[in-house]
């Protein structure tokens, strides 16, 4: 019998290793080191000369053209030790990560453009009489925007990025680092940290169990699916997009085709959502931020793009609360709540999968005879979830331990944050080149899409709204 | 030269999707976890409010 491999040649992986690597060399600060300072910081700019510095005060003889040259070689090379593990072809890997880079960097630069990112409280600061007031997170949505318009009306530019065209791989990096800078944040308010994690907790429970059971009964009984279509369909609506649409066909055994058609939809959708929820969220729920925050997690349903939405809601969310209510917010909280959301999603699928699986051998196709391992529970897992947990949970404790280091600490996260983002950005940039809404018009794909449409947005996204009300309502992020 | 593997297109697989009756192991499926989740949602929302106030 073949030995499990410790390390698995897959994105998920390199995204664990990748991650914990940018964590580890971030905690130079708490050692008196500093090995992160050159990345280039990027502020709300009116003169562009000032939009980017090192972020590093130790660096601070370092120009920010200069700065953004070593971000881009640091990020190349680490994701170039990746793609060559993971055997893309390196050459085109290395391209189009450059080009990547670049593009989304200036989508990034534009959004931080004053008269786009400034909100209202800081316009008299910037001296200028009107902005958009979308705060800096706007170049996630320009990334995203720019995305879109290459990937549906350039397919040879698209083809040409193919090869660094992996918005999984980039989001699940940047999960992994995030979760140190939520880590120094739940340092700073315990209790509410406990309270977001089980809530979420439950809050998934309810949607696991509610989403995919009536998901299912539709896809059945109103639009006369196949079990092989029906089960996938339920977990890709419901669940998790793309991974546990691949993990529910596995685990039925059904055709690989069934789960890549359904994927392909679940980008689509969820590129939509990512462009009006937050505004939604934005306008209905600022005096409700988590609920806000578990909302995205709940009913957008990619890692890329509910991770997406939870960072624009932050940003849009504090900036409302502060201009309506003079409430300002801690930054994170609301980011916090949407990835831990989805995270314990991601955990769950793999128990999902199992579940599925034992019922499909031993009480739908009744096959004797036939084992479930409980291997797939590990299998299924996203492995970079581990990188999540293990990054939170040791910032956590080191800023419990040493309250004296959590200066240092905030330093560290702000250092590994540069990079973070830049993998956001990357994110919302290749999402867009993935989603090609020309798909919706391919013949055949209306049942699919219809489904697709009539549960997504005939009850998930309101009945995740109602969860996410009940357990989130009334509990409220600490203030900066 | 190797043959091309063809995509499937999704037309033919809309139109070979065989009709399968619903069971009854199906209906117990929904059934229970629906069940489940409304049960679990009082016991979780308690829960939350009495143990994790934040």
């Amino acid at each position: 019998m073949e030995k499990t491999k410790l390390i698995r040649n897959n994105e998920d992986w390199w995204a664990l290793w990748i991650g914990l690597f940018v964590f580890l060399l971030s905690l130079g600060p708490m050692v008196g080191k500093d090995f992160l300072g050159f990345g280039a910081a990027t502020s709300v700019w009116l003169a562009l000369g000032k939009a980017m510095a090192p972020v590093s005060k130790a660096y601070a003889g370092m120009s920010g053209i200069v700065a953004l040259l070593l971000t881009y070689l640091f990020m190349l090379v680490i994701m170039g030790v990746g793609a060559k593990a993971l055997k893309f072809n390196t050459k085109e890997f290395a391209i189009g990560f450059t080009v990547i880079f670049w593009v989304s960097y200036a989508c990034w630069l534009i959004g931080n453009y004053a008269y786009i990112a400034v909100t209202p409280n800081q316009r008299a600061a910037f001296k200028i009489s009107w902005s958009l007031g979308l705060t800096g997170e706007a170049g996630f949505v320009v990334a995203l925007l720019v995305g879109l318009i290459v990937g549906n009306f350039f397919p040879s530019v698209t083809a040409f990025l193919k090869e660094a065209t992996r918005p999984e791989w980039y989001i699940k990096t940047a999960i992994v680092i995030l979760g140190a800078f939520l880590g120094v944040q739940a340092a700073g308010a315990t209790g509410l940290a406990k309270a977001v994690m089980f809530r979420g907790f439950a809050a998934i429970v309810e949607a696991y169990l509610i989403y995919w059971a009536l998901v299912y009964l539709v896809a059945r009984k109103l639009f006369k699916f196949s079990r092989e279509w029906s089960a996938p369909l339920a977990s890709g609506i419901s669940i998790c997009g793309v991974s546990a649409a691949i993990a529910t066909g596995a685990a039925i055994k059904a055709r690989p085709v069934v789960p890549v058609m359904v994927s392909s939809l679940v980008v689509i959708f969820a590129v939509v959502e990512l462009l009006f929820l937050p505004f939604l969220a934005q306008t209905f729920l600022y005096h409700q931020p988590l609920v806000a925050g578990a909302w995205m997690g709940l009913a957008v349903k990619t890692d890329g793009a509910a991770v997406a939405s939870g960072a624009i809601t932050d940003a849009l969310i504090r900036a409302k609360a502060l201009a309506v209510t003079g409430v300002n917010y801690k930054e994170g909280w609301v980011l916090m709540t949407a990835t831990t959301v989805k995270v314990f999603i991601d955990i769950f699928i793999g128990i999902w999968a199992f579940v599925l699986a034992l019922i499909w051998v031993y009480a739908i196709e009744g096959k004797s005879g036939q084992r479930v391992s409980v291997g797939e529970i590990w299998e299924r897992l996203p492995k970079f979830v581990i990188g999540y947990i293990l990054t939170f949970l040791a910032m956590l404790w080191l800023a419990l331990q040493a309250p004296g280091l959590i200066g240092a600490a905030r330093l560290s996260t702000g250092e590994s944050n540069i990079f973070r983002v830049l993998f956001f950005v990357m994110t919302f940039f290749t999402i867009g080149l993935v989603s090609n809404f020309k798909k919706l018009w391919e013949e055949g794909i209306g049942k699919l899409a219809l489904v697709y449409l009539v549960c997504l947005f005939g009850f998930i996204i309101w009945i995740g709204l109602v969860i996410s009300w009940i357990f989130f309502h009334g509990i409220m992020p600490p203030t900066a | 030269m190797a043959p091309q593997v063809q995509q499937p297109k999704v037309a033919d697989e809309m139109a070979q999707i065989p009709y399968e009756p619903f069971l009854p192991v199906e209906g117990k499926l929904i059934a229970w976890s629906l069940i489940l989740g409304a049960v679990l949602l009082v016991l979780l929302v308690w829960v939350s409010y009495t143990f994790f106030t934040g």
